[in-house]
């Protein structure tokens, strides 16, 4: 399971920035961001040119918007990130199966994206797909949290933190990973090298 | 007179292909180095389903540019509003002012291919009522500074009655663009006779800074290459109205006969005779090898740019 970081709630810019460069540098999977209807991918894009690695997870508004403009927009975004686009759709059903279409590089009705997504094909989701959590500040909570969504097989969880991005990797990525996570060195971690909260 | 640059189409033509990684990666490098030149603003450009990706989507790639750089503005030239849903376009611009502090300009056309119509289910025949709409619906929900694309007097008058402003194609003579000049500030003047600032006028121009008469050739070739690809674009559509093909070689000729090629001085002394507030030089071809552009934007930034400066009207 991969941890996707909440910014959709954090209301300026400059910390929406500075909350996906610390996800950036700490290994979080993804930042969820959004925009006014029509303003989604502009603040992608933002976010996009603060960072290199993480993914962009940009929960669109598909509602009273052409798929093909909505698409263009996208593949757009997918050439700035580099590849890092990740789609959460709400909107008609039948303009999610064109959007996806056209982000994978079929034709609709005729019409095939140019220029391409960068990626083979771009992930699309419905937000029914993907769950979402606050995680406490306790890390034992945090743990089994973590713990009861992975072993439910879900390949995303949406997380809202407000404490440190390093803390939430530490205790959180591996975990979320792998049923294995030795929460033993993370706790010693904590001890040899504390995160300033 | 402010110096702008453009159009930045972020293509990958047949003439010269790339990635398109490489062409949005380029877009925030070039957006930084005209900063860093006291250039005023960078104009991005708008098309769909064409071969060679011509950028069909600007507000993300205004974004990416305007979220690399600190002062430069970011323009689009044009935004083809009849295709697009003018709420979202009003929102994303009153994002991107948001965040760039002001400065972000949409410039906003009618567009003209067939096909970009059908794809979007538009009937292009109500090209001018969609825009006429959208500019509507932009007034009531942005206070984006907006510039209007045309290319007759009465595109002008109308953009001028609205109080917004022209950005004026590139192959225009100069008696054609004072013409169009008037037409856009008389009406604007009898539609609000009690406004003393009148709305800015943009003028697009083919240009280039060269030494010597070889790289005045040079120069004039990529003009004419420039419209070669642009014209490409009318050939894959039909009913545009203009027979590209047959008029290939002498629309070339008017091309070039009308760019602005030679030293900072003496491109300083043609636009001494426009009353504009801005000149978007057009150096956004895709035959110039990227040192050639790194120079022109330098060049444009710190020769040409101190010479216009009191030149025509300062935004």
């Amino acid at each position: 399971m991969r941890l996707l970081l909440d910014l959709r709630n954090v209301s300026e810019l400059a910390d929406r920035e500075q909350l996906a460069r610390e996800a950036d540098e700490h290994g979080i999977w993804g930042v969820v961001v959004t925009g006014p209807r029509g303003g989604e991918c502009v603040e992608a894009s933002a976010i996009a040119t603060a960072t290199h690695h993480v993914s962009i997870v940009v929960d669109v508004d598909g509602n009273d918007v052409h798929p093909t403009t909505l698409a263009e927009e996208i593949s757009v975004l997918d050439q700035i990130t580099k590849r890092r686009t990740m789609i959460i759709f709400r909107g008609p059903s039948r303009s999610r199966t064109s959007l996806a279409a056209l982000l994978g590089g079929l034709p609709v009705e005729g019409v095939i994206l140019s220029p391409p997504p960068a990626q083979a094909s771009i992930p699309v989701y419905s937000p029914e797909e993907i769950p979402e959590t606050n995680l406490p500040e306790d890390l034992t909570q945090l743990a089994a949290i973590v713990d009861e969504y992975r072993d439910s097989q879900a390949a995303f969880l949406i997380v809202s933190w407000e404490r440190s991005i390093k803390q939430l990797a530490r205790h959180a990525v591996g975990r979320a990973a792998s049923t294995d996570f030795p929460q033993m060195v993370a706790d010693m971690a904590d001890q040899i090298d504390p995160i300033d909260q | 007179m402010d110096m702008g640059i453009g159009l930045w189409c972020l293509q990958s033509t047949a003439t010269n292909p790339r990635s398109f990684g490489q062409a949005y990666q380029e877009l925030a490098e070039d957006a930084r180095m005209a900063e860093d030149n006291g250039i005023h603003s960078l104009w991005l450009s708008e098309h769909h389903a064409y071969y060679d990706g011509y950028c069909p989507a600007l507000m993300p790639a205004a974004a990416a540019a305007l979220a690399a750089t600190e002062s430069i503005q970011i323009g689009t030239g044009v935004l083809l509003l009849p295709l697009h849903e003018p709420h979202r376009v009003a929102n994303a611009a009153n994002l991107l002012n948001e965040q760039s502090s002001g400065r972000f300009h949409l410039g906003v056309g009618m567009g003209y291919r067939p096909i970009e119509f059908e794809i979007k289910q538009r009937d292009m025949s109500q090209r001018l009522k969609l825009m006429n709409a959208g500019l509507d619906a932009l007034h009531s929900t942005t206070q984006t500074p907006t510039w209007v694309g045309i290319s007759s007097e009465k595109a002008a008058e109308r953009a001028g009655r609205r109080g917004l402003g022209l950005f004026i194609s590139g192959a225009f003579s100069k008696d054609v663009v004072n013409t169009l000049i008037r037409a856009h500030r008389t009406a604007w003047e009898k539609s609000d006779p009690n406004q003393d600032t009148p709305p800015p006028v943009g003028l697009l121009r083919n240009l280039w800074i060269v030494d010597s008469p070889a790289e005045r050739r040079q120069a004039l070739n990529w003009v004419r290459s420039s419209y070669l690809v642009y014209a490409g674009l009318g050939w894959g559509a039909d009913n545009t109205g203009v027979d590209f093909v047959s008029q290939i070689e002498t629309s070339m000729d008017e091309v070039e006969k009308s760019a602005t090629v030679g030293s900072a001085e003496e491109i300083a002394a043609e636009l001494d005779g426009y009353d504009v507030d801005l000149v978007v030089c057009r150096i956004g071809y895709d035959q110039p090898p990227r040192t050639a552009l790194t120079e022109v934007i330098e060049r444009i930034g710190r020769e040409l740019a101190p010479l216009v400066k009191d030149s025509g009207v300062k935004l």
